[in-house]
């Protein structure tokens, strides 16, 4: 008989003298025991799983994951330990990368329009013939191009950049709701290209405006890593933190204090503080004031004094029991004495014809309290480690879509690509973006691996591999404050019965079937980041020691890229003279496009949704599923509307109202009410009302799903084109029909019941009581 | 030489001063434990499956409002009121204070979950359906419940199985907090956790976030919580269901309630 494992231990369990032979070969008396039903063993899972590093897609941060791969199938997705922006931990949206590969949903091959553009009839073809299309149109209208993405890191940002300035043609990254206000802030105030990392974990008194920092805003996992060393750190006192907001956002549910205020009036509020600080005398030191105001001292904000700003800027008569200057001059001091202090300021706060302005006075703040370049405060990154390689997502403007827009109704852009962007779903209605799509003489090809409002109309479907299929880098902005470049590489294959193809290895087959080469010298995408691992490895610095070339590049692979922490920036920029002068000579209203705000009329702060972001992720199901933290809703759009308002005006929850701006088109929403709202504001988020893909995005009602980007005014952020997205008034106009919401919160709003204290659901503490 | 098996009491504290509500657990539990997709249809009919969730109470009204979250997720209690009322012993506690569902044992009377405080059983009325592709990323380490059985969070068993196996019993070596976390053994939402409010490890455990903890609020029992000396606190305390969860309070420097003494 072959002595087998089996067979061993089937003698062994025979024989007595067996048990004590297994104690001197070291086997485990649990091996030979019976196991009882109820503790099945669970070492019985066939296969032996690895977890590979790569980086997630679906959303803009890029955090790097490992991905656990058994068996050839991705089975779970958790921040990559190693990687310095998430160090090991994830958002909600990163483990859907998982949903979207295995999506029911994904286009399995090339596809090309068969019925008129728009009805959604395509008919397969093989890659063959397609990419012998693309050729044909990149030949003869490489050069009247529009190329659209996402936005671009790293090398596909190289990439996609050398494509269309070899083919001739424009590029335009689209984002619903762009930085670039933000990014036009920070060089303003900071002469820095790149955004700036924020010390939270070192931070004691937190003052943000209009960022919902800890939700959806630049990077929210990195935040809140530090924001919790913030709350409850080793060693450290526990931080305070305001949130100033004109919605009641995630972010300002974990304040210690939110603040309303009139949406767009935030700079005033930035320089009302900063009055108070300047009169008082409480700068930090060393900080220069004559420099500051030109010689001019407070008399340079004169006008922001808090009794003055306090009562235009929209704050409630009594906030915490104190009047509006009361409460400003109380913020000021708490911010100036209680160091390190950092106000950052973004989201709506940005998104104002006045924005620039808003951004501008709220990080100057920094400077007045020591906190640029320190600890605790806002840290700059270096340079990237290679050059040629973009570490800054520039996204194009409304300004820019209106150009785009101008060229397609011109017919002078004759082929538009598409790459994993929608700007038909996400651009404002009054763009009217799908008509401009919507032409004879135009070719549209779409890189994407579902349907979407866009792709939905091309006549060329070349589907991508999704993010676990495919090569990739980023170099993380903000970085984590030294030299970093994360590294996506293909963890698995994809399925058998799919035959996708990576969209930037299609663009680099065209540029060489083009005789393009001198432009694009790769046959692979994965050898373009190869050639920067060399760059890398030759450095010989920094996460990575290896002795060849190839031995760097399986290391990078393995910890999900490269970064050297001794790579850091030196910059500690100083103000520019008389820099509160120069912003508060900026200082203006939010002027509105649309309706002019009066009793009647809400102001509207549209924001992006925690799971969907600008809808890039609602065909995904689990975050169609994932509930709006502050009203658990899933699965739709709902507007967040004050109880008195709704009171006054009859509304009750799943009341439907159509929404109406002075743009073209309305919605129907079914309203939320909140005790959170301020009076005479109202929520809506981004995300849903696709018209084309999937049907977790796509299988509803236009009541329960719609697209409040449809009524936005197309209002620009003053000196940067940027689009004033918070910026539009409505009126709301009850329809008389009701929906039930889809939400995980009961029918009775929850509240805490507790008889006592003790009894609460979550129980309470002063810090003075700890 | 046969091995000893090691006595663990596992436990979780959850610190509401660090929770931003952010949803990152409650996807990460779905997605390792294998939990049926949340339909419309299912929030609509209020049957959604969240093993861990997050809470939102509301208190104050504007401007002096606030809104605070909270996770919940099975307790874990010594004194767990699902255990008695099961049939068929479906769901019992086991000696490393988890307490545990078997499936095929259940047969579905939903006792259990009426009998639960904490509302953190939930029930499978149908068949789950993933869409066939989709059945590619179900975890092979975690039985997919069908039709009749209640489910609920089980600490991410197999986590703790696969760690006890493979250093315990196989590499001979200590489970300390640090190769929990190190090697990957934490349950999912602990290791989503963002802000880190979510802590798992042994009670006794020196080298873990927890043991302070549970030592100080089991020494301070419901009684006697103003002698605690940290923020622990049991949700629910007064039931005495002793949960193997404990939550620290959230830290309020303005508390919309004056002249009431927070936390006593």
């Amino acid at each position: 008989m072959k002595l087998t494992r089996r067979n061993f231990l089937a003698w062994a369990g025979l024989s007595a003298v067996g048990a004590v032979a297994c104690e001197g070969f070291g086997i485990r008396e649990g091996e030979f025991s019976l196991q009882s039903p109820v503790s099945l063993p669970e070492d019985l899972v066939r296969g032996k799983d690895n977890w590979y590093a790569t980086l997630c897609r679906t959303c803009p941060s890029s955090e790097g994951i490992v991905v656990r791969v058994m068996e050839g199938r991705a089975k779970k997705i958790q921040g990559n330990p190693l990687y310095p922006i998430n160090q090991g931990k994830q958002s909600a949206r990163c483990e859907a990368g998982l949903q979207a590969m295995y999506h029911p949903e994904r286009l399995a091959g090339p596809m090309r329009r068969s019925g008129g553009r728009g009805s959604g009839q395509f008919e397969s073809l093989d890659w063959t013939a397609a990419l012998d299309i693309f050729k044909g149109q990149l030949q003869q209208n490489g050069d009247n191009m529009l190329m659209v993405t996402e936005p671009l890191r790293g090398h596909m940002a190289k990439l996609v950049d050398r494509f269309t300035r070899a083919m001739g043609g424009q590029h335009l990254a689209f984002d619903a709701m762009d930085n670039i206000a933000y990014r036009a802030a920070v060089k303003n105030v900071f002469r820095q290209d790149s955004l700036p990392d924020f010390d939270l974990a070192n931070t004691n008194f937190l003052l943000s405006f209009g960022a919902d920092f800890l939700a959806t805003w630049v990077s929210p996992t990195r935040w809140n890593l530090g924001y919790g060393e913030f709350r409850q750190g080793e060693g450290r006192k526990r931080g305070t933190f305001y949130q100033v907001d004109p919605r009641f956002s995630t972010t300002a549910a974990s304040a210690d204090q939110w603040v309303p205020i009139t949406p767009g009036w935030e700079g005033y509020l930035a320089l009302s503080l900063a009055y108070v600080i300047i009169s008082e005398g409480l700068e930090a030191d060393g900080v220069d004031v004559a420099a500051l105001t030109d010689g001019r001292g407070v008399g340079a904000l004169d006008a922001f004094r808090p009794d003055v700003a306090g009562a235009r800027i929209g704050l409630p008569d009594r906030l915490r029991g104190e009047t509006p200057a009361e409460f400003i001059t109380g913020l000021a001091r708490e911010f100036a004495t209680k160091g390190p202090s950092l106000a950052i300021g973004g989201g709506s706060a940005g998104a104002h014809t006045n924005g620039l302005f808003n951004l501008e006075a709220i990080y100057a703040l920094n400077y007045l309290v020591g906190s640029v370049g320190t600890e605790g405060g806002i840290r700059f990154n270096p340079a990237p480690p290679v050059d040629d390689l973009p570490a800054s997502a520039d996204v194009a403007s409304l300004a820019d879509w209106f150009s785009a827009a101008e060229g397609l109704n011109g017919g002078r852009t004759k082929l538009v690509v598409v790459h994993q962007a929608d700007p038909v779903h996400g651009l404002p209605g009054s763009l009217q973006f799908r008509d401009a799509l919507n032409r004879d003489d135009l070719f549209i090809v779409s890189l994407s691996p579902f349907i979407d409002d866009t792709s939905a109309l091309a006549d060329l479907i070349l589907p991508d591999r999704v993010a676990l299929e495919d090569w990739g880098s980023d170099i993380p902005e903000p970085g984590p404050g030294y030299q970093t470049l994360g590294v996506q590489q293909p963890v698995v294959n994809p399925l058998s019965d799919l035959d996708p193809r990576s969209s930037a290895d299609v663009l680099l087959s065209m540029a060489g079937e083009l005789d393009k080469q001198s432009e694009l010298p790769w046959d692979r995408f994965e050898d373009m980041l190869k050639e920067t691992s060399k760059e890398l490895f030759e450095l010989n610095r920094g996460s990575i020691k290896a002795g060849s070339a190839d031995e760097f590049w399986n290391t990078m692979l393995q910890q999900g890229g490269w970064w050297d922490e001794k790579a850091t920036s030196s910059a500690r920029p100083n103000p520019s003279a008389g820099l509160f002068n120069t912003i508060a000579a900026k200082a203006s209203e939010p002027r509105f496009l649309g309706l002019v705000p009066s009793r009647d009329t809400f102001h509207l702060v549209p924001f992006s949704h925690i799971s969907l972001l600008d809808g890039q992720n609602a065909h995904l199901p689990w975050l169609q599923a994932v509930p709006d933290p502050l009203t658990t809703i899933a699965w739709q759009t709902w507007l967040e509307i004050n109880d008195g308002d709704a009171a006054r005006m009859g509304l009750r929850e799943g009341d439907v109202v159509i929404v109406s701006s002075a743009a073209r088109t309305s919605i129907r929403v079914p309203v939320y009410l909140t005790p959170a709202v301020p009076p005479g504001v109202v929520s809506i988020p981004l995300g849903q009302g696709r018209l084309d893909g999937p049907d977790a995005a796509t299988g509803r009602r236009a009541s329960e799903s719609s697209n409040v980007m449809d009524i936005l005014e197309p209002s620009q952020v003053e000196g940067t084109g940027a689009f004033a997205w918070a910026n539009t008034t409505v009126t709301l106009t009850p329809t008389g029909t009701s929906i039930k919401v889809s939400k995980f919160e009961g029918i009775v709003r929850a509240v805490e019941v507790g008889n006592t204290e003790a009894e609460r659901i979550i129980i309470t503490v002063r810090p003075e009581e700890l | 030489m046969v091995t000893q098996r090691v006595d663990h009491k596992w436990g979780m504290v959850v610190d509401l001063d660090r929770c931003t509500g952010c949803q990152a657990c409650v996807v990460a539990c779905q997605s390792e434990n294998n939990l049926p997709i949340n339909t419309k249809d299912l929030f609509l009919q209020r049957r959604a499956y969240e093993w861990i969730r997050i809470e939102r109470y509301w208190e104050g009204e504007f401007p002096d409002v606030k809104a605070r979250f909270i996770p919940i997720l099975c307790q874990h209690c010594e004194n767990a009121p699902c255990e008695p009322v099961c049939p068929v012993f479906a769901t019992y506690h086991n000696d490393e204070g988890l307490n545990v569902q078997i499936y095929n044992r259940c047969v579905g009377t939903r006792y259990c979950a009426n009998n639960c405080p904490y509302q953190v059983r939930f029930f499978n009325y149908w068949e789950p359906v993933w869409p066939e592709r989709l059945r590619n990323h179900l975890n092979p380490d975690v039985t997919v419940r069908s039709r009749g059985i209640m489910e609920k969070c089980s600490f991410c068993v197999q986590r703790i199985r696969r760690a006890e196996v493979t250093v315990e019993r196989r590499e001979r070596s200590n489970l300390d907090y640090a190769t929990m976390k190190k090697r990957n053994f934490l349950p999912a939402c602990v290791s989503a956790c963002p802000t880190n409010a979510l802590n798992f490890a042994d009670q006794a455990d020196v080298s873990g976030p927890v043991k302070e903890y549970f030592d100080d609020v089991n020494e301070h029992p419901h009684g006697e919580a103003h002698d605690r000396k940290t923020r622990g606190y049991r949700l629910l305390e007064e039931m005495g269901t002793k949960p193997n969860v404990i939550y620290l309070k959230k830290v309020d420097p303005f508390p919309l309630r004056k002249g009431v003494s927070h936390g006593s």
